[in-house]
């Protein structure tokens, strides 16, 4: 077959083939473009409490989803489901292989496509940025995202042989370090570069603590005085008690769905404006500057970018705050601060809720919420979209927040991704 | 009387053309090894004395009680322990375990050496040195075993060189360590031929809590107080983290010069793992 200068499509003796089979192939092409083009929005979100956790991963994940499923305006079917991505670290190895299956068999999404993401922290992340790309490439129009950790059932000293992981576990671990060695390296270096100093970190310590402690999801929901969280027992100098996050039990789940289904579930979406990633190298010792991470500038650039939007767009941030240096460190990188002066963005109050240029972890924070490893990323989504819904409690409402970020980070940065959400579509 | 020589943590004298290294700890009137020596670490020490002064050497006799692969790894000195092909006789020096923390190095294989007691010894503290041999006892058993993140064998043994001797890549004028596997366009990078400088400063430090140290650590670590570990950034350019050697008290700063040494790092499985650790010039 030839296309002929005017666009009709010959034979190979020169004959029209006629107009039906220019029609198939346009209705093919807009299919595509459709495809292409689609949008995505959150439906639905739920998570379970964090903290220590009675339940195990069954029914801790069961409760996420059934608080995911809830959420949504109109009645949801877990069988519509297409596709699903679920993040764990599998912390203590009870269930490591397998999670995923085990965990959407007792979630009534039994024979979906499912599989674990691992990518240590930012694990669901990961998974959110899977789901959303499983919609925009067409082949699924509803897809759950979600993560789940259970880590607080495990000896103390079984707890920290996994607590090490996800770090270069042949150089960085031989070193003595786990991540809150590894986070107070980049803390002290940072103080050292920037002037930059702990009182800085206390600031962010004590603005989350405050956040999370309307936060009837939160682990840790206890206001702490500056003096307090400046005063902490030492963990890893100069870092504290207060500015280590504590580990976790929770489960946390995002229902996703493409534009053209939207409107079976909700007059009220939340769109994913876009979805940006990057991975940097593994150990701390093998990157040029350990005072940022290269992979949340990657990711938030793209993301940025993809949405239309600055940093300067932004309502609020749920930000990988897994000690208090990793937000100062991100406020910097995702372009809330300039290089060099989230400690002073910090000490400004300038992530405090209604009260400074964006809010920094309305929901606590990794910090007060808690971080159940693989759940924190859609946990975050989770908090996002009831932010821009205008459906969590009250008195920690983000007043007119249209446009709100996740930013999740596994290990020291190794990897990282960031999702904008908006109550509007890209333009 | 022959002069002491501090080197890498341990007291040298010199008698004869052979040398004696002692751990500067004394308890109960005779020398102990500090809190992560052994008398490996003091063989490899000897060695690369002797490698500083101008010997040398490729071989060497060991003693059985002695890791002749770490010492290989380290020095790239081989030993007949390591190497069957070697021949026992013909070896260029001799290493004598003595029955304290002493060694012995020596071009003869004699049994006997006379040497003037070494200057600059110090008391052990009777409940540290208790402690910490009883944690490393029960560190070293087989029934010792990795419930989480685990450095095996194989891999221990295959990033050794780079561990151990500070072996590294030199590759398009840059100069590469810990050795990387790939460059940016897919080019397989060179194996390690080259050695960085025993120098290097310190760019951030941090001291671990008992409770925060990795589990590795856990029978030492509240004995010592915790773990202290060095950022560095070598004078060639890679920056690598270490532990500080024998745990010595030391208020590191930022821009601090520092050396290394090979000392034990933990045992799993009834293998230790040596590697490099931190020796601060103000320690």
């Amino acid at each position: 077959m030839f296309v002929a200068g005017d666009g009709a499509f010959l034979d190979s003796t020169g004959g029209t083939l006629g107009f039906r089979a220019e029609s198939n192939r346009l209705n093919q092409m807009l299919v595509l473009l459709r495809r292409v083009m689609v949008d995505v929005a959150v439906i639905g979100a739920g998570q379970t409490k964090y903290g220590n956790h009675h339940l195990g991963l069954k029914g801790m994940w069961a409760e996420a989803a059934e608080n995911a499923f809830a959420s949504v305006d109109q009645n949801f079917d877990p069988r519509q489901v297409d596709e699903a991505f679920i993040g764990s670290v599998a912390f203590g190895g009870g269930q490591l292989g397998n999670t995923a299956a085990l965990l959407t068999e007792h979630s009534g999404m039994e024979g979906v496509a499912v599989r674990r993401v691992e990518n240590a922290c930012a694990s669901s992340g990961f998974a959110l940025r899977d789901a959303w790309m499983a919609i925009k490439s067409g082949q699924a129009d509803i897809v759950v995202a979600g993560g789940i950790e259970k880590m607080n059932d495990l000896s103390p000293e079984r707890k920290r042989f996994w607590l090490g992981v996800s770090g270069d576990t042949e150089w960085e671990r031989l070193a003595g370090l786990t991540f809150p060695g590894t986070y107070a390296l980049m803390a002290r270096r940072h103080f050292h570069e920037h002037q930059s100093t702990h009182d800085d970190l206390v600031h962010i310590s004590v603005k989350n603590h405050m956040h999370g402690f309307e936060n009837q999801q939160a682990h840790l929901r206890k206001q702490v005085s500056f003096e307090k969280a400046a005063g902490g027992f030492m963990v890893a100098d100069p870092l504290t008690l207060y500015d280590c996050c504590p580990t976790s039990d929770g489960a946390s789940c995002v229902i996703l769905a493409a534009d053209h289904v939207v409107r079976q579930f909700t007059d009220d979406p939340v769109w994913i404006r876009s979805s940006g990633a990057g991975s940097d190298r593994l150990a701390l010792h093998d990157r040029p500057s350990i005072t940022q991470l290269v992979a949340t500038q990657k990711a938030s650039k793209s993301a940025y970018s993809a949405a239309g939007i600055t940093a300067r767009d932004v309502d609020l941030a749920e930000v990988h705050d897994c000690f208090t240096i990793a937000e100062m460190i991100a406020t910097e990188d995702l372009g809330f601060a300039d290089s060099g002066q989230g400690g002073l963005f910090a000490r400004n109050g300038e992530g405090i809720r209604n009260q400074g240029s964006v809010c920094l972890n309305p929901s606590g924070g990794l910090k007060s919420k808690g971080h159940p490893l693989g759940a924190t990323g859609t946990g975050q989504a989770v908090e996002v979209f009831k932010q821009l819904r205008g459906s969590v409690e009250s008195e920690r409402q983000v007043r007119d927040a249209e446009i709100g970020i996740t930013h999740n980070v596994g290990g020291s940065g190794a990897t990282c991704a960031v999702h904008v959400f908006g109550r509007d579509r890209n333009e | 009387m022959s002069e002491t020589t501090e080197w890498k943590g341990y007291l040298l004298s010199h008698s004869n053309g052979s040398l004696l290294l002692q751990s500067p700890y004394i308890h109960d009137g005779t020398p102990v090894f500090g809190p992560d020596s052994d008398s490996t670490t003091m063989a490899v020490a000897g060695i690369q004395y002797l490698h500083a002064q101008g010997h040398k050497f490729t071989t060497i006799r060991l003693p059985q009680s002695i890791d002749a692969q770490v010492v290989y790894m380290s020095t790239s000195v081989d030993s007949p322990q390591r190497n069957q092909d070697l021949d026992d006789d013909v070896v260029d020096w001799h290493l004598i375990d003595g029955e304290e923390a002493t060694l012995v190095l020596s071009q003869s294989d004699d049994e006997h050496y006379e040497f003037d007691e070494p200057i600059g010894t110090e008391i052990m503290d009777d409940e540290l040195f208790t402690d910490m041999k009883a944690a490393w006892e029960q560190e070293c058993s087989l029934q010792h075993v990795s419930q989480g993140a685990y450095v095996s064998q194989s891999q221990y043994y295959e990033g050794g060189a780079a561990r151990l001797s500070l072996a590294s890549q030199n590759f398009d004028g840059s100069i590469i360590w810990p050795p990387r596997q790939m460059d940016s366009s897919g080019v397989r990078l060179p194996k390690e031929d080259a050695l960085l400088a025993d120098a290097a400063t310190v760019e951030s430090w941090t001291k671990l809590s008992a409770a925060g140290a990795p589990s590795e650590f856990s029978l030492r670590a509240p004995i010592l107080g915790g773990v202290q570990t060095v950022l560095v950034k070598f004078e060639e350019g890679p920056r690598g983290v270490f532990l500080v050697c024998d745990d010595v008290e030391y208020s590191p700063r930022i821009g601090d010069q520092v050396h290394f040494a090979v000392r034990r790092i933990y045992a799993q499985e009834g293998l230790i793992r040596y590697g490099l650790k931190a020796i601060p010039q103000s320690a």
